[in-house]
């Protein structure tokens, strides 16, 4: 009876935590699968939870970056509807006027929109400004002139600035615009070299 | 030669009941009795101390899983314990295909195996029985009853390996499992 040849060997007695283990391995419920389907789970279940993250991480990543895209686009096309307001505008006056700046020949074309009291300025040109020194715009009016904007053109920029801004509600009927050469921050009244004088 | 001390039949039928119960006490009263025999056989065939303690896992868990296949009818449990512990080393014995280290490993194990053992162990008498059956089995028999069943070997790789021609392997291995079977046929009952 080949049966019994099992006890031929001596016994051994096993390490006594062995005990506990062996009998609470035994006894847990059995996984679906079989052992090694439960390591294939466990395996399946790692990888994904590693492709969930990845996929979070890439998706969270993404949609920051589309965010800040579509706030960017937002931005130019607003910029964009703008600039058509203002050049629709059945209030608005176009103005060009040529200037040459430390020997360079440029342009300044106003936009103004009387209806909206909304004004575009486009620089295109223009010599940079000297340290220390910024280009201002004025609007000229019965009192005098006020102070519009200044507008410091840089060297590493390109050659053309638009800017767009608001006729203050203080300030009366524009008549004209100007622009003079003022220390940078600008100055509460014209005490540099005027660039050019326009009457709108 | 002393007798072992053995459980009735009806104890047995009473322990394989709790069993298929799912009555975890009778699993413990279990690997308290088979455990070393289980760790024993395991370590004698895989002469590895980590796989045999993997293998008496095993053996616990199909134990557990599996005792409704158990058939009374074909005979005593601790048998069929130790054939599912036989079987889950040879797996990984063959697993591991080292055949050659392993025989050089078990050959030292051969001689290893005249140490004295903890014979307060349950269940001593009946390895002692089962050793004095192989004893007295001639040496060309008893060498290809342990190859057969501690190395897994087919009858084919017991005649390679002996150098000996397949059909005297098979009548070898028929002769000395009559006289086993002869020399054992009282050992049938539960045994503590």
């Amino acid at each position: 009876m080949t049966d019994w040849l099992g006890m031929t060997p001596n016994p051994r007695t096993p390490r006594p935590e062995l005990r506990a283990r062996v009998l609470a391995r035994a006894t847990q419920p059995e996984a679906r699968g079989g052992r090694w389907g439960g390591g294939w789970l466990a395996a399946a279940a790692l990888v994904a939870l590693a492709l969930g993250g990845a996929a979070g991480y890439w998706t969270r990543a993404t949609i920051a970056a589309l965010s800040a895209e579509r706030d960017r686009l937002a931005a130019e096309l607003a910029a964009v509807r703008d600039t058509l307001g203002f050049v629709r505008g059945p209030a608005t006056r176009v103005a060009w006027v040529p200037v040459t700046t430390n020997g360079r020949l440029g342009g300044v074309t106003i936009f103004a929109d009387s209806a909206t009291r909304r004004w575009l300025v486009r620089c295109e040109g223009m010599a940079p400004s000297e340290p220390g020194e910024t280009y201002q715009i004025w609007f000229v009016t019965a009192e005098g002139m006020k102070r519009a904007a200044t507008m410091t053109m840089d060297e590493r920029e390109s050659s053309v600035m638009a800017m767009a801004f608001d006729v203050p509600s203080d300030v009366g009927l524009v008549t004209g615009a100007a622009m003079s050469i003022e220390p940078r921050g600008g100055s509460p009244e014209p005490r540099g070299p005027m660039v050019f004088h326009l009457r709108l | 030669m002393t007798q072992p001390k053995r459980l009735s039949q009806e104890d047995e039928r009473t322990l394989i009941r709790r069993l298929k119960v799912r009555d975890e006490s009778a699993l413990a009263e279990l690997y308290d009795a088979l455990a070393p025999w289980v760790l024993g056989l395991a370590s004698r065939i895989l002469q590895d101390d980590a796989e045999a303690e993997e293998v008496l896992g095993d053996v616990f868990v199909q134990v557990w899983r599996r005792i409704d296949q158990h058939e009374a009818s074909r005979g005593p449990l601790v048998p069929w314990v130790l054939s599912i512990a036989r079987n889950r080393a040879l797996d990984a014995l063959r697993r591991r295909r080292r055949w050659w280290r392993k025989a050089e490993r078990w050959g030292a194990a051969q001689r290893l195996e005249d140490d004295p053992a903890d014979d307060s162990v349950p269940g001593w008498p009946v390895h002692r029985e089962v050793h004095a059956a192989l004893a007295a089995l001639p040496e060309e028999q008893r060498r290809v009853v342990l190859l057969a069943y501690f190395e897994g070997l087919t009858h084919s790789e017991i005649a390679r390996r002996t150098g000996q021609p397949l059909g005297t392997v098979k009548t070898r291995l028929r002769i000395a499992h009559g006289k086993l079977a002869e020399a054992l046929k009282h050992v049938k009952d539960w045994l503590r």
